[in-house]
C-alpha cells in the first residue's frame, strides 16, 4: 500500500520442549519394529493360530533348506594346483587369455601353449590352466576334472552350441565354478548395442547357471593382448575363489597328466614298432588317496593297472611360509613341460633333456662338442634298462650332487640357463639308484623322526652308526668331492642286521610258538637289503651331513666323537632286555620287510611266478606247513598264565571297576576337587558355615590316611604343581559352564559337524608327523602330490599318437569300479535334443572317468514293479535304461550321445541320468502274444490249435487264462496228444470258429553285452576327433543304402468294397394273418407303369380345335383373374368389418365395465354405511 | 577290462581269502589245495561254505578242479535276501557266521540267514559267543537299528548238529569310522551256561565253578542256564559256557569253551569247564583291548571298509589269523595299519601290551544297494 515491504517473521524453530523432543524422536530414523509393535500392539497380536503355525513352519523350512550334509574336511593340507579349464568355441581368444593370465602370475611369455601349465599364483594357491580343444571328448574329460572353467563366449556372435553343451557336460558330472567371460567386445561400434547385448547374453547366462553367477567382460585387445586391468582383475578373482567340493572328485583320485615319458626299450621298439609300450605318466594327485597298483582308467584309452607309483619332489612349489604380502620374482614359479618350459626335467631315476628339433638333426649329421652333453644325456635315455639295472649312472667323470633343491632350481630354469649352467653340472656325478627315491634325499630327516617314532632303539643306535661312518668318511674323503649318501630304508638300516639277528634268536627262543608261522625275515632278504645298501654306503654326500650335522648339533648325544661308542652297549642290552619282555616289532611281523621293498623290490622268483600279481610276504620255510592248517580264528595263546597264583590275578586287577581308576577319573579325587570348588556353604537348616579346608590341609590329612600317596603329595606341594592344579580347576569350572550354557543351544546338526570337525583333525594329526615315504604306505599317495605313475602295456599308438594339446587324465577306480555288470539307470532324453532315442541303438556314454559305447534297453516300470520293454524313450520323460558297462556306485550321473565324431550343428547330448542300481542279471520283459484257432468247439469247452507246439510247451502253460477276441475269458486246461500243441480250454461263454485266441506273458529280453571304450587318444594326430564305433541300424542302412521291404500287409490299398445283398423278407403265412393291417404286408403293388395294351394315344387337334382351346384357356384364365381379385376385395372389405365390430364390441363392454364398476362402488358404499351405522348403534348404546 | 586276480597256496585261510574277494571284487585263484593230502582237494565243510557264498551273491563264478585241489572265485555282486543253508556239521555255524557277519553289511538287501548245523563246538567260535560280542561291535561302526539280530532257535552240539539259528543285518552304504580307543573298566561279566540232552544240573555246576574264581574281582556277575529240551536240543548231548565281560565304554571281552563232542577225546567235568573258561576270560582280559580276540578281523575290516577317515582301535595281541587278515587287506585293498604297541606304565595293573591299530579307510561304497 506504501510500497514498503513489510518484513514476514521468520519461523521460529523450537529447540526445546516437548514438541523439539517429539520432533527430534521422528527425525531420528525411521522407527524400528520394536517401536510399530508398542505403538500398535494389536496389528501383531495372535489373529490365527493357523496362519501363524503356517508362517512358523515356512520359515523353519526355509532354515532347514539353508542346512547342507556336513561333510569330514579332506582337504590336504598342501592342496594340489587348481584345475582351470578355459573353454569356448573356436577362435574366442582362449590362447590369447591363458597367455595373458600367465603372464599376469608370472611375468612369462609362454608362446605355445599346449598341455597343463601349472604356476604359482600365491603363497598358497597354484593353478593348472589348461585349454579345452573344440571336440566333445576333450569337453567330457575336462569337465570331469575342472574345479574352474573359465567359459569364454565371443560377445560380437552370441552363445554358440559348444557352451551349452558344455554346461550340460557339467551339470552331469558335478558341477564345478563357472565363470564366464566375455570377449570381442570392441567388434561393437555402437555403445547402445553393446550394452544391451551384454545385458542379454549376461541373462542367458545366468538361466543357466545361477542367477548372480559372474561373467567378466574383457573388452578389446591391446597389441594382441587382453586389457592389463582387466586381466588383472580376473586373476585376483581366480586367486582367491573357494571351490566347492564334488563327490565324484573328492571320492575318486586323479591325476590331469602334465609330463609323459616312454620307458620302452628303445630296441624292442625299433624290432618291433608296434609293441606294447610301458609308459611313466606325471601329475599332480588330486581327488583323494591313490594307492599303489590300483586301478585306473586313461580317459580315451582305456582300463589299467598301475605298476608302479612314486612322489617326486613337486616341481612347481609353493615358496616356504614367510611374512611377506608377495611373492618374488624367483618364487613365481611356472611349470609346462608339454609346451617346452623346465627343458630338463628330472625322474627319479633319469634326467631328460627337451630338445628343439633342430638340435636332434645336427647331432644327427655330426657329433660336435657343443652337443656333447646333449649326447650323452640321450645316451642315458637310450639305456635305460641297463641303467635301471645298475641302479646308478656316471655321466661324467666328476661326480656332483643332485640335492632335491636344486632340482627344483633347475625346473624353474629356462632352457637357455641350462646351458649357462653347464659348467656347474658338468662337475658333478648324477647318482641314479633304483632302490631309493630321489624324493628321500629331500625328506631325510622327517625320515629319521619318523624312524624314532618307529622303533627308537634300533633306530637310535642306528642314527649312532651312520652319524659315525659319515663323519669318518668326511674326515677322510676329499672335501671337495660332492657325494650323495642314499638313506638307508627306514626298516633296515645299515647294521641292523645284527639286531635282527638278535630279534631273530629272542623270537625263536621265546616266541616261536606263537608266531613262528609269522616270522618275516628269512636270511635270503636280509642278506638281499645288505647287498643293497652297501654301494650306498660307499657314496656319502656332504651337503647331507651337512645337514645332518646341524641337526646333530642341537641334540645332546652328539658331545664327542666317540659318544656313540660308549652308549652302544648300554643301548644294545637295553634293546635286548626290552625285547624279551615285548613283542618285536609288529609291523615286520605282519606286513615283513616289504615296508620298506615295496616301492623298490622288483619281482623276486616268487612274484615272477605268480605274474606280479601278488606279493607273498609270508616266510619261506614254514609255508607248506601253514598253508593247509586249520582255517580257525581262534586265539590260542600258548603262554597261557597261571592265574591261580596271586601275583598274575594282580595283574589285572586295574581292568575292573573295582580296581583302582586313573586320578582323573577316580571317584574320590573328584569329589575332593569339587570340594575344593565348591567348598565353602552354609548349611541352612542347622545355621552350621563349612568353611573350605586348604588344600594342604587336606592332603595332609588324606597323606595320613594313605601312606602311599605320601610321595606323591611332597611332590604337590611344589609351586608348579599348584599353578597346574589351579589351571586344571579353572578349565574344569569353564568347561561345566559350557556344558550348561552352550548344549542347550546345540542342535543335532551342530554335534553332526562338531564331530566331523574332530574327525578332520585327527585325519590331519595322525600322519603329520611321517615322512612321506613311510606315510604313502599307511594313507597311500595322498592329494597334493607330485606323483609318477609307471604303466606297462600302453597300444603303441598312445605314444606314436601323442597330442599334447588332448588331456591325459588318469582317473583312478575304486576296488570294484573295474568290473563289469549290467547297470540300471533312469534316463532322460535331453530336452533339447531333437530326436527319440531307440532300443538297441548304440549310445556312448560319459559315466565316472569313462566313455564308452554300449547298447542300452529303455523300459519303464509297470505298477507291479515289472521292468516293461520300450521300443522308443518316451519324449519328455523319465524312463529305465538297462546296459552292459563298468559297475559305478549309484547315484553317477552319465550323459548320453550317439556320436562323437566331427562337429554338427545340433545339440549333441542325447540323454542325460543316474545309475540306480548295479547288478550281475536284468529283469526286463517284453510282451508276447500267442494265437490259436479253436478246431472244435463244444458247450464252453474249446480244443484250441496254432498256439504251440508241443505238448511239453502247453505242459508248461497249464492253468494261464486266455482270451478270445470278443473278450471271452477262459483257461488252458491240459495238452491233447493230436495235434501237437493243441489243448483243452474252458471258457466263459461259448467260442465261435471265427474267434481268435490269445494268451497275454512276458518274454524277458537280455542286454546285449557290448562295451566298447572310446579310444579317440589312440587315433592319428589330427583325426582324434574322428572316433567312430558302433553304427546304428539307421546309419547302416544309410551309409549302405537298404531299404527295408515292408511288410506287405501293412502297405495300404485302396478300398474295394463289395455291394452288400439282402435276402428278401419272409413273412409266414400264419404271422401275416395275426399281424394289424398296418403291418401286414400289402398285396397290392404299387402302380407301375399301364401296360402297353392299356395305353391310351396321344390326342393330335385340329388348326381350328386349337384355336378354341386357346380361347378356352384365355378366357379361363380371365376368369380365374377376375374371381381371384373379387375374392381378395370381399375378404378386405370383410377384415375391416370385423374389425368394425370388434371395436364396438369393445365400446360397449367397455360402457358396460364402468357402469357395473359405479354400481358396486354405491353397493359397497352403503355396505359400509350399514357396517358403520350399525358400530355406531353400539357404541352409542 | 583288466581286472587282475590274486593267487594265493594251500586251503588256510580260506573264509577270509573268499570274503575279501567278494568285497573287493577282485578275482582269487586258490592252488594247491591240501595237495599232498591223502585226500586232497577241498573238504565238504567248504564245499557247504562256498554254496552259501553262492547263495548271498548273484552272478559268482566257482570253478573247482576235478581233485578240487584249485579253486577259481570270480565274485558276483552280494544280493543278500532271506537264504536258508544246511551247514555242514564238521564245523560249527561260527565258521559260517563269521564270513557272513563280514558280508552282511554290504548286501543289496537285508539279509536274513538262517543257518542249521552246528551251533556249538570247541574250535570254532560258537553262535553265543558271536551274538554277545560281534553284534555289539557291529553297532559301533554304524550298523545297527531294528534289522540287527542274532537268534538261537535250536541247540544243536558236535557232532551231530541239528542246531538252527537266525541271523538278520540291516544294510548300510557306507561305514563310520571309530575311535575305539579306551577300552574303560569291566562293569560286569555275563554267560551263558548251555547243556543239552544232558543232566539240566550241569549247567548249575558250571555256573558255580566260574563264580567261584571270577568273584575274586568283581560281585556283579550272572551266568545264565540254558537248558533246552526236545525238538530244540539238536541231536548230541554236551554243555558249555560262553563269558562276556562288559566295561563301561562298551567293550566285550569273551571267552569259551564246551565240552569234547561225544566220541571224540576224554569226557570232561563241567567243573572244569567252569573254571578253565573262567581262566581263559582272565586271560582274554589280560590281553584286553577294545575288540576281544575273536572279533579281531571283523574290527579291522570295518575299518577298512570306511570312509577315507582315520579310525584307531586298540587290540591286544594279534591272533595269527588277524595277522594273515592284515596281509590279506593289503592284498585286496591296498591298505596298511599302523600299528603301535602300547606298553602298560609302571604301575598300571592292566594286563599285558596293547597293539594301537590305526588305518585310513579305503571309502568304499556299498556298490550293491539300490538307489530308489
Amino acid at each position: 500500500m506504501d510500497g514498503k515491504v513489510k518484513k514476514q517473521r521468520k519461523h521460529q524453530q523450537k529447540h526445546s520442549g516437548p514438541k523439539a523432543e517429539k520432533k527430534k524422536l521422528r527425525k531420528q530414523g525411521p522407527s524400528t519394529e520394536e517401536d510399530e509393535r508398542r505403538r500398535n500392539p494389536k496389528a501383531f497380536s495372535v489373529q490365527s493360530a493357523v496362519r501363524m503355525a503356517k508362517t512358523f513352519h515356512r520359515a523353519q523350512d526355509i532354515k532347514a533348506k539353508k542346512h547342507h550334509i556336513p561333510l569330514v574336511d579332506r582337504t590336504p593340507l598342501e592342496p594340489p594346483p587348481v584345475v582351470i579349464v578355459v573353454m569356448g568355441p573356436p577362435k574366442v581368444g582362449k590362447t590369447t587369455l591363458i597367455r595373458c593370465l600367465i603372464k599376469n602370475f608370472t611375468r612369462q611369455k609362454l608362446a605355445d601353449i599346449c598341455g597343463p601349465v601349472t604356476i604359482v599364483s600365491g603363497k598358497k594357491r597354484r593353478l593348472t590352466f589348461i585349454e579345452c580343444t573344440n571336440d566333445i571328448n576333450t569337453m567330457i574329460d575336462l569337465a570331469k576334472v575342472a574345479d574352474l572353467v573359465l567359459m569364454l563366449i565371443d560377445a560380437s556372435f552370441g552363445f554358440e552350441m559348444e557352451t551349452f553343451e558344455f554346461l550340460n557336460i557339467c551339470q552331469v558330472h558335478g558341477f564345478p565354478r563357472i565363470m564366464g567371460v566375455l570377449t570381442h567386445l570392441d567388434a561393437f561400434k555402437n555403445n547402445k548395442t553393446l550394452r544391451k547385448t551384454k545385458k542379454n547374453l549376461k541373462h542367458r547366462f545366468w538361466t543357466e547357471v545361477y542367477q548372480g553367477a559372474k561373467l567378466f567382460y574383457l573388452s578389446g585387445m591391446v597389441y594382441g593382448e587382453y586389457q592389463t586391468q582387466e586381466v588383472k582383475n580376473l586373476g585376483r578373482f581366480i586367486s582367491v575363489m573357494k571351490f566347492r567340493p564334488l563327490v565324484w572328485q573328492t571320492s575318486h583320485p586323479y591325476v590331469l597328466v602334465d609330463r609323459m615319458e616312454d620307458l620302452t626299450d628303445p630296441e624292442k621298439v625299433r624290432t618291433e614298432p608296434k609293441c606294447d609300450r610301458t609308459v611313466s605318466l606325471y601329475g599332480y594327485l588330486r581327488g583323494t588317496y591313490l594307492k599303489n597298483k590300483s586301478h585306473i582308467h586313461i580317459a580315451g584309452v582305456g582300463d589299467y593297472q598301475v605298476s608302479e607309483v612314486n612322489f617326486l619332489p613337486d616341481p612347481c612349489s609353493l615358496p616356504d611360509t614367510q611374512k611377506k604380502r608377495a611373492l618374488n620374482e624367483k618364487e613365481r614359479l611356472l611349470y609346462a613341460p608339454m609346451a617346452g618350459v623346465g627343458g630338463v626335467v628330472y625322474d627319479k631315476d633319469a634326467v631328460y633333456v627337451d630338445l628343439p628339433a633342430s638340435h636332434v638333426k645336427q647331432q644327427q649329421e655330426e657329433v660336435r662338442p657343443t652337443t656333447e652333453l646333449v649326447q650323452s644325456l640321450l645316451d642315458t635315455h637310450a639305456t635305460l634298462d641297463a641303467k635301471m639295472a645298475a641302479s646308478k649312472v656316471s655321466l661324467f667323470s666328476g661326480s656332483a650332487t643332485l640335492n632335491s633343491d636344486e632340482l627344483v632350481e633347475h625346473e624353474r630354469l629356462q632352457e637357455e640357463t641350462v646351458w649357462d649352467q653347464q659348467n656347474g653340472r658338468s662337475r658333478r656325478k648324477v647318482v641314479f639308484n633304483d632302490s631309493q627315491d630321489q624324493a628321500s634325499g629331500s625328506s631325510e630327516e622327517e625320515d629319521e623322526e619318523e624312524d624314532k617314532e618307529q622303533d627308537e632303539e634300533q633306530d637310535e643306535d642306528d642314527d649312532h652308526l651312520n652319524r659315525f661312518l659319515r663323519q669318518t668318511r668326511e674326515g677322510s674323503g676329499p672335501p671337495h668331492k660332492k657325494q650323495k649318501v642314499e638313506q638307508p630304508p627306514s626298516e633296515l638300516p645299515v647294521f641292523a642286521d645284527s639286531e635282527d639277528e638278535l630279534e631273530k634268536s629272542e623270537e625263536d627262543s621265546e616266541k616261536d610258538s606263537e608266531e613262528d608261522s609269522e616270522e618275516e625275515e628269512d636270511p635270503g632278504e636280509e642278506g638281499d637289503s645288505e647287498e643293497e645298501e652297501d654301494p650306498d654306503e660307499e657314496e656319502d654326500s656332504e651337503e647331507e651331513d651337512k645337514e645332518e650335522g646341524s641337526e646333530e648339533e642341537g641334540s645332546e648325544e652328539e658331545q664327542g666323537a666317540l659318544c656313540w661308542k660308549e652308549s652302544l652297549q648300554q643301548k644294545a642290552s637295553e634293546a635286548f632286555l626290552r625285547q624279551q619282555e615285548a613283542a618285536p616289532n609288529l609291523r615286520k611281523l605282519v606286513y615283513g620287510t616289504v615296508v620298506e621293498a615295496a616301492g623298490v623290490q622288483n619281482e623276486n622268483e616268487e612274484d615272477e611266478e605268480l605274474g606280479g600279481l601278488f606279493r607273498v610276504s609270508r616266510p619261506q620255510n614254514n609255508k607248506r606247513l601253514q598253508a593247509d592248517a586249520l582255517d580257525c580264528s581262534r586265539f590260542h595263546p600258548n603262554g597261557t598264565h597261571d592265574w591261580d597264583s596271586q601275583e598274575v590275578l594282580d595283574s589285572i586287577r586295574d581292568c575292573f571297576v573295582t580296581g583302582k581308576w586313573e586320578h582323573s577319573e577316580d571317584a574320590a579325587t573328584l569329589l575332593k576337587e569339587d570340594d575344593e570348588l565348591y567348598g565353602d556353604f552354609e548349611d541352612l537348616e542347622t545355621g552350621e558355615v563349612h568353611k573350605k579346608q586348604n588344600v594342604e590341609d587336606q592332603e595332609q590329612m588324606e597323606s595320613n590316611s594313605e601312606a602311599e600317596n605320601e610321595e606323591q603329595l611332597l611332590v604337590q606341594t611344589d609351586e608348579e604343581e599348584q599353578r597346574k592344579k589351579r589351571l586344571e580347576k579353572k578349565r574344569r569350572l569353564k568347561e561345566r559352564f559350557d556344558s550348561e550354557y552352550d548344549d542347550g543351544e546345540a542342535t543335532y546338526l551342530d554335534d553332526l559337524k562338531e564331530e566331523m570337525q574332530k574327525q578332520a583333525e585327527l585325519n590331519r594329526a595322525e600322519f603329520e608327523t611321517m615322512d612321506d615315504e613311510t606315510r604313502v604306505q599307511y594313507e597311500g599317495f595322498r592329494p597334493g602330490m607330485y606323483v609318477r605313475l609307471e604303466i606297462s602295456s600302453l597300444p603303441c599308438e598312445f605314444v606314436t599318437n601323442f597330442d599334447p594339446h588332448y588331456a591325459i587324465i588318469l582317473g583312478g577306480l575304486s576296488s570294484s569300479e573295474g568290473n563289469v555288470g549290467y547297470l540300471q539307470m533312469r534316463l532322460k532324453k535331453h530336452r533339447w535334443y531333437d530326436r527319440i532315442l531307440k532300443t538297441r541303438d548304440p549310445l556312448i556314454l560319459s559315466l565316472g572317468w569313462r566313455r564308452f559305447q554300449t547298447i542300452p534297453l529303455y523300459h519303464i516300470e509297470d505298477h507291479n514293479g515289472r521292468h516293461r520293454l520300450l521300443k522308443y524313450t518316451p519324449q519328455h520323460m523319465h524312463c529305465g535304461a538297462s546296459i552292459w558297462g563298468p559297475v559305478t556306485p549309484q547315484g553317477t550321473g552319465f550323459l548320453a550321445l550317439q556320436s562323437v565324431a566331427g562337429t554338427k550343428a545340433n545339440f549333441r547330448i542325447a540323454a542325460t541320468g543316474v545309475i540306480l542300481d548295479v547288478d550281475k542279471s536284468v529283469t526286463i520283459v517284453k510282451k508276447l502274444k500267442l494265437l490259436g484257432y479253436p478246431y472244435k468247439i463244444f458247450k464252453n469247452t474249446c480244443f484250441v490249435k496254432g498256439m504251440f507246439n508241443t505238448v511239453l510247451e502247453v505242459a508248461k502253460f497249464e492253468g494261464a487264462s486266455i482270451r478270445s477276441v470278443s473278450g471271452v475269458r477262459g483257461q488252458i486246461k491240459k495238452a491233447l496228444s493230436t495235434p501237437p500243441g493243441a489243448f483243452r480250454a474252458t471258457f466263459e461263454d461259448r467260442l465261435l470258429m471265427s474267434d481268435i485266441v490269445f494268451l497275454r506273458s512276458w518274454y524277458p529280453v537280455t542286454v546285449p553285452q557290448l562295451y566298447n571304450a572310446v579310444t579317440n587318444l589312440l587315433l592319428p594326430v589330427g583325426q582324434k576327433d574322428s572316433w567312430a564305433g558302433m553304427r546304428t541300424l539307421g546309419q547302416l542302412k544309410h551309409d549302405l543304402g537298404i531299404r527295408n521291404k515292408p511288410n506287405t500287409d501293412s502297405l495300404y490299398k485302396p478300398v474295394l468294397r463289395a455291394p452288400r445283398l439282402f435276402n428278401k423278407l419272409h413273412i409266414p403265412k400264419e404271422l401275416q394273418k395275426a399281424l394289424p393291417f398296418k403291418s401286414k404286408p400289402k398285396q397290392q403293388v404299387p402302380k407301375g407303369k399301364t401296360p402297353r395294351d392299356l395305353q391310351r394315344p396321344g390326342v393330335i387337334r385340329e388348326p381350328h380345335e386349337r384355336k378354341v382351346m386357346a380361347l378356352l384357356q384365355a378366357l379361363g384364365t380371365i376368369h380365374n383373374y377376375k374371381t381371384k381379385k373379387a375374392k381378395t376385395v370381399k375378404h378386405a372389405k370383410h377384415k375391416e368389418f370385423l374389425q368394425q365390430k370388434n371395436q364396438q364390441e369393445e365400446a360397449k363392454s367397455k360402457r358396460q365395465r364402468e357402469l357395473r364398476k359405479k354400481l358396486y362402488k354405491a353397493m359397497g358404499q352403503t355396505e359400509k354405511k350399514t357396517a358403520r351405522s350399525s358400530l355406531k348403534g353400539n357404541t352409542e348404546d | 577290462m583288466a581286472s587282475q586276480g590274486l593267487v594265493y597256496d594251500g586251503c588256510n585261510f580260506f573264509r577270509q581269502r573268499l570274503v575279501l574277494s567278494t568285497l573287493s571284487g577282485k578275482r582269487v585263484k586258490i592252488k594247491n589245495i591240501r595237495s599232498r593230502d591223502d585226500e586232497p582237494g577241498l573238504r565238504d565243510f567248504e564245499a557247504s561254505f562256498i554254496r552259501l557264498l553262492d547263495k548271498v551273491t548273484n552272478g559268482s563264478r566257482i570253478e573247482i578242479n576235478q581233485t578240487g585241489t584249485v579253486l577259481f572265485y570270480q565274485p558276483g555282486l552280494l544280493y543278500g535276501g532271506s537264504i536258508e543253508h544246511e551247514c555242514n556239521p564238521q564245523r560249527s555255524i561260527g565258521y559260517y557266521l563269521e564270513a557272513l557277519l563280514l558280508l552282511a553289511p554290504f548286501m543289496k538287501t537285508p539279509l536274513q540267514a538262517t543257518l542249521k548245523g552246528v551251533t556249538n563246538d570247541p574250535t570254532d567260535p560258537t553262535v553265543d559267543l558271536l551274538k554277545l560280542t560281534s553284534i555289539p561291535l557291529m553297532k559301533k561302526f554304524g550298523i545297527d537299528g531294528e534289522g540287527l539280530d542274532l537268534k538261537v532257535v535250536k541247540r544243536g552240539m558236535a557232532p551231530g548238529g541239528g542246531g538252527e539259528i537266525v541271523f538278520k543285518c540291516p544294510v548300510r552304504r557306507t561305514i563310520k569310522p571309530v575311535q575305539l580307543t579306551d577300552p574303560g573298566k569291566i562293569k560286569r561279566i555275563r554267560g551263558i551256561a548251555y547243556s543239552v540232552r544232558v543232566s539240566p544240573q550241569m549247567g548249575n555246576r558250571i555256573v558255580e565253578s566260574a563264580r567261584s574264581v571270577l568273584n575274586q574281582f568283581l560281585p556283579d556277575i550272572y551266568i545264565y542256564t540254558d537248558h533246552m529240551k526236545g525238538t530244540h536240543s539238536g541231536k548230541s548231548p554236551g554243555f558249555g559256557l560262553t563269558l562276556v565281560a562288559e566295561t563301561l565304554s562298551g567293550t566285550f571281552l569273551s571267552a569259551e569253551m564246551s565240552s569234547t563232542p561225544q566220541g571224540k577225546g576224554d569226557p570232561v567235568l563241567p567243573e572244569n569247564i567252569g573254571k578253565n573258561c573262567a581262566k581263559l576270560l582272565l586271560d582274554e582280559i589280560y590281553r584286553g583291548g577294545c575288540v576281544d580276540s575273536s572279533n579281531q578281523s571283523l574290527a579291522l575290516l570295518l575299518m577298512t571298509l570306511g570312509q577315507p577317515d582315520v579310525s584307531k582301535v586298540l587290540l591286544g595281541p594279534l591272533s595269527p589269523y588277524t595277522i594273515e587278515f592284515l596281509r590279506h587287506i593289503r592284498d585286496f585293498f591296498q591298505i596298511m595299519f599302523k600299528i603301535e604297541v602300547q606298553k602298560p606304565l609302571e604301575d598300571e595293573r592292566k594286563g599285558g601290551d596293547k597293539t594301537l591299530m590305526t588305518c585310513v579307510g579305503v571309502g568304499y561304497s556299498n556298490i550293491n544297494k539300490t538307489l530308489k
